[in-house]
């Protein structure tokens, strides 16, 4: 259909479309028209993804010049291919209302792991090898010596991508990263570098958070992205760690040992390369002489290791004097390497701020700032020079390089922390350095200043004044959408105690409670026989979790729930994880359903969605906090209080509660699921947790739904689940939650289109 | 680190954990045990290399790799007279180099490479510079300075919120304190009854809370001066950066007018140009008009633009 949307005129693929997709437009439509930034929550399964591509696509075709590219981050290759699904879809549609051939271009980037068309390379299991081995067939100096060598391997799919690839643009059309491998399987050309290539001019580019998040990538594959680009964060309620995850630094001591054989090897080899080509050498020193920019000189496939974050002007200037050589770089990287060997050595946590490392270091072994801040680059021209093909090895001397450019670049918002052993087994010494970033806005600042829009969006971000705040920026709009419904199809309900009037809660007081435990089996027993087809529960971590399963297992009330339904347990393995859900996923499809155990954070709380009969029910045992006396966290809390006022509860809550909203958000996806959200700790009565739920689900929450007990909850059950196995029809949804265009355009629904939007 | 040990009498950090190794001007390691032996005499030759050593030179080795303990120690003895600062130097490049050359008498002397003439190197720097190194000793680099200057504020941030800390508590006690005498002082003098007097305390305390809850973050900032200046500051002593630029030259303006010569300001008068223009009054003057720039300025644009271009 064809919808008016303030004047602009976006053409959408389906022939219904829910209320609330046409309001999210409006406020998307908006914030593109006030070149800023933008928070939108709307709900998992109200198509969230076609509403943004429909709009910015129409937005591009009206005002080509005002907005020449979008850039859809996602967070896993699924994700991305489903988008890209999408808005072939879409595409499909333009294609057969307009009839002509539109010249669009859009594509998926990802690793050399999911791109690589080299038969032999791409055989490669894990994407650091495929990266290493990559660089040793494509390096400029590799291919450089094949001219004198005809031996060398080189990757035919880049030799022919670079001798034609680059002058004729790829063909307009929809490429996802199958597509992008045919296409290359049928030039002969390099898929990777191939879409590298044609990001910089494709109208849609759908790639994962990294290659804007993190420095060390940003730098090499986002950085000549127009400014008037659209940037797009989906599933982003969890931005802000992916953000302090690219620019934290964990050291341990096997690091440090890798890190050592690392710096014999570039030993020997400088020792080689003296006495066979010493012209080389003398030739890089002559160039950091002059200070010329490496950027310059390199070519794209070598700039494999780049720099973290420096700010533009030190890097233009030249190398200090004491690391220009390459014997002296090496005794500067031994120095430095024996004085964290010297740090690691300690009994005690140490927390210190940068200024203090640095002062520390300098009295200790003479390391002055300046030159730790050129580590990063000056390592990079010295693996270039020395010419080593497997930079895959060299990782943990890489690794110890960018920390000590970060340590030396940034005063504030970070923290060192040292940590003698973990403190789980506190007697046995495995002692960590943990360069830890406290502030997510440092990562991604970048990205608010070059780009005219930045769309935050997901089904979880309440509550949603939070998200500006700690990301430092200001938005233009901020809004929640509710999701209209026929008929009710969540049931969130708060269990506060069990049928002997115990308190249910997950708190540490009561943790080890066996009322609480057995009260806790009783829910679950409870709702296993009721429920039909899958449930899944969530527990607050795995020490939680196995604590319970014995304990319910000694209480015989595990063989009880197994009269009703099989049992799965999701462990921190991720193979069996995954052989777990597969097998739930059977159960469910067959005889009396099954139980998923499961841990908040974990695995199955993010990716993995249960439609209709697989989840059924979800329920969140306790309330998933994070490991408070963790030293990294406690030190993030300090700096939030410090830099911008946000209180510790107030954060940690915040964090509890997203992860709630995931787990149980995995039930509904979509109009015509439903499913039971169970709440069993009574501490989700209270009002700062309730508000902080989304505003979807916690519209459906009324006072008969809270501190229930559990036969209480029973009962509440039998009668939500009676009701929805009534058969459901499209006609039952068409003019309430589902509309035509005609219905639509009515004047009565466009004011209740108005108020879906809930302006933060 | 556990297969660390002593050459001579191969004790290992693993069979005794309390070990402690030395290290001497030439990197090589040895016990405290065997250190006591050796060298009771307060001298004697190393038991590796026979360099002549003397017992109060022997320091603990710090870091696992003793030449890197070497090293430091000549390192800090080559600062010592290499201490040179950036803005000793005209530019950028001659500092790295500078920096350069120390790097490799440091690198020399650590690897046993040319050493004799590395020292005398050193001497004739010494005394060729004698006035520098003497006048730099107390100096810290730039750079050493920024970093003292935020450990510094972040001492003070960090005492700061200490001591606010401590007052809310104080005060917080002291709140309470009070509703509680309060609470008691009613009970004993009022006749409402009981129940209600708790309920109306029960009201008041919730109050209280709110209100300390609110009153965070209200205390102001003692380590300013009224000028906003830092309190213990380190003033910074050193020389601003230099800054090489081209000097500014002046060229005086040239218009092109496309027509004849317009006559200077100070001619006008000669050629008769003022004789039929209204002569300045004495107000006008004040700001400091004259008749000649008014007729100037009409000649100068009567002048303009009476020829064709050339291109």
């Amino acid at each position: 259909m064809k919808l008016n949307i303030e004047g602009l005129l976006v053409y959408f693929p389906y022939d219904y479309i829910y209320p609330e997709q046409y309001s999210y437009m409006l406020e998307l439509k908006r914030t593109l028209d006030a070149k800023g930034h933008g928070v939108l929550e709307m709900p998992s399964g109200t198509g969230k993804t076609i509403s943004l591509l429909s709009l910015i696509v129409a937005y591009q075709r009206a005002f080509p010049l005002d907005v020449t590219k979008l850039i859809y981050c996602s967070r896993t290759v699924p994700e991305i291919e489903k988008v890209v699904e999408e808005l072939r879809k879409l595409m499909e549609f333009y294609a057969k209302e307009t009839g002509e051939v539109n010249n669009f271009l859009a594509l998926a980037l990802s690793s050399r792991k999911n791109l690589c068309i080299h038969p032999e390379v791409s055989a490669l299991r894990f994407g650091k090898e495929v990266d290493g081995k990559c660089h040793s067939l494509t390096a400029s100096y590799i291919r450089a010596q094949r001219h004198s060598n005809p031996d060398q391997p080189v990757c035919r799919f880049y030799e022919e991508f670079d001798s034609v690839g680059r002058q004729v643009p790829l063909p307009a059309g929809i490429y996802n990263l199958d597509d992008l491998k045919d296409f290359g399987r049928r030039k002969g050309w390099c898929p990777y570098y191939l879409a590298r290539y044609s990001i910089l001019h494709a109208n849609i580019v759908v790639y994962s958070y990294h290659y804007l998040l993190d420095p060390k990538i940003a730098d090499l594959v986002s950085k000549e992205l127009a400014k008037k680009s659209v940037v797009v964060f989906d599933e982003a309620h969890n931005i802000d760690n992916v953000c302090i995850d690219s620019m934290s630094v964990n050291i341990t001591r096997r690091t440090l040992d890798r890190c050592q054989n690392n710096v014999d090897t570039l030993q020997h080899t400088i020792q080689r390369i003296k006495d066979t080509d010493a012209a080389k050498l003398r030739e890089e020193y002559r160039r950091l002489v002059e200070g010329l920019k490496e950027a310059n000189v390199a070519r794209e496939t070598d700039v494999y290791l780049a720099n973290p974050v420096l700010p533009d002007e030190i890097l233009q200037e030249a190398v200090p004097g004491s690391i220009r050589t390459a014997e002296h770089f090496l005794g500067f990287l031994r120095r430095f390497l024996e004085y964290l060997k010297s740090r690691l050595r300690v009994q005690h946590v140490v927390q210190e701020s940068a200024p203090q490392f640095l002062k520390d270091i300098f009295e200790k072994v003479c390391i002055d700032r300046k030159p730790l801040r050129f580590c990063a680059e000056r390592l990079q021209s010295l693996l270039r020079t020395l010419e080593i093909a497997d930079i895959a090895d060299f990782s943990a001397v890489t690794l110890i390089s960018n920390f000590a450019t970060l340590v030396s670049t940034y005063s504030l918002g970070f923290t060192i922390i040292i940590e003698p052993f973990d403190d789980r087994t506190p007697t046995i010494a495995n002692p960590v350095l943990h360069f830890s970033c406290m502030d997510p806005s440092i990562a991604i600042k970048p990205v608010f200043q070059r780009f005219q829009s930045v769309v935050i969006t997901s089904g979880t971000l309440s509550p949603l004044d939070i998200y500006p705040k700690i990301l430092d920026f200001r938005p233009v709009t901020m809004a929640s959408f509710t999701m209209t419904l026929a008929r009710t199809c969540l049931c969130p309900l708060i269990v506060g105690r069990g049928n002997d009037q115990v308190a249910l809660s997950s708190k540490f007081e009561t943790r080890e409670d066996f009322a609480v435990i057995r009260n806790y089996g009783n829910l679950l027993l409870e709702m296993s026989a009721i429920v039909p087809d899958g449930i899944v529960a969530f527990f607050t971590s795995y020490v939680y979790m196995e604590n319970i399963v014995a304990s319910w297992y000694e209480q015989g009330i595990l063989e009880n729930i197994q009269r009703n339904k099989l049992i799965f347990i999701e462990t921190p393995d991720a193979a069996e994880t995954s052989m777990a859900l597969e097998k739930y996923q059977e159960a469910c499809e067959n005889g009396r359903g099954a139980i998923l155990l499961s841990v908040a954070r974990g695995k199955v709380s993010e990716g993995i969605d249960f439609v209709h009969h697989f989840g059924r029910a979800v329920i969140m045992f306790g309330v998933p906090y994070v490991y408070t006396q963790s030293r990294i966290l406690k030190a993030r809390l300090e700096y939030l209080r410090d830099q911008f006022q946000i209180r510790e509860n107030d954060f940690l809550t915040f964090d509890a509660m997203r992860h709630a909203a995931q787990c149980v958000g995995r039930a509904i996806r979509g109009k015509t699921d439903y499913g039971l959200m169970i709440f069993a700790d009574k501490r989700y009565a209270r009002a700062d947790k309730r508000g902080k739920l989304p505003r979807w689900i916690q519209e459906h929450i009324n006072d008969g739904s809270l501190n229930l007990t559990v036969d209480e909850t029973v009962q509440l059950s039998k009668h939500f689940l009676r009701q929805m196995a009534q058969p459901f029809r499209q006609e039952d949804q068409l003019g309430l939650s589902l509309l035509t265009l005609e219905q639509l355009q009515s004047e009565e629904m466009l004011k209740r289109i108005t108020q879906i939007a809930h302006q933060a | 680190m556990d297969d660390q040990g002593c050459p001579r009498c191969k004790t290992t950090k693993y069979r005794n954990p309390s070990l402690k190794l030395m290290v001497n001007v030439c990197g090589h390691t040895l016990c405290e045990n065997c250190v006591e032996m050796l060298f009771v005499r307060g001298a004697g030759n190393c038991v590796q290399c026979n360099t002549p050593l003397r017992k109060n030179n022997f320091r603990v080795q710090l870091f696992e790799d003793p030449t890197v303990d070497k090293e430091v120690e000549i390192r800090k003895k080559v600062m010592k007279i290499y201490n040179k600062r950036e803005c000793d130097f005209q530019s950028l490049r001659e500092y790295n180099d500078y920096l350069e050359q120390v790097e490799d008498i440091v690198y020399n002397l650590t690897n046993n490479v040319d050493v004799e003439n590395t020292k005398l190197r050193m001497e004739q720097y010494q005394r060729e510079n004698k006035d520098v190194i003497q006048r730099n000793k107390a100096k810290l680099t730039r750079e050493q300075e920024e970093l003292e200057e935020l450990l510094l504020l972040e001492q003070q941030s960090n005492e700061q919120r200490r001591l606010e800390v401590l007052q809310e508590e104080q005060r917080q006690l002291q709140a309470k304190r009070k509703s509680k005498q309060a609470l008691l002082d009613e009970l004993e003098q009022s006749k409402l009854p009981a129940t209600l007097l708790l309920a109306q305390h029960k009201v008041r305390a919730a109050q209280l809370e709110t209100e300390i809850e609110q009153q965070k973050q209200n205390v102001k900032p003692t380590s300013l001066f009224s000028t906003g200046i830092q309190m213990n500051h380190t003033v910074s002593l050193q020389p601003l950066p230099r800054i090489e630029e081209a000097l500014y030259l002046y060229k005086p303006l040239h218009v092109e007018t496309y027509g004849p010569p317009v006559p200077e300001l100070e001619q006008l008068g000669r050629y008769g140009y003022l004789n039929h223009v209204r002569g300045s009054l004495p107000q006008d003057t004040a700001g400091g008009y004259t008749s000649a720039l008014a007729c100037y300025r009409a000649i100068q644009d009567a002048f303009s633009g009476l020829f064709p271009p050339k291109f």
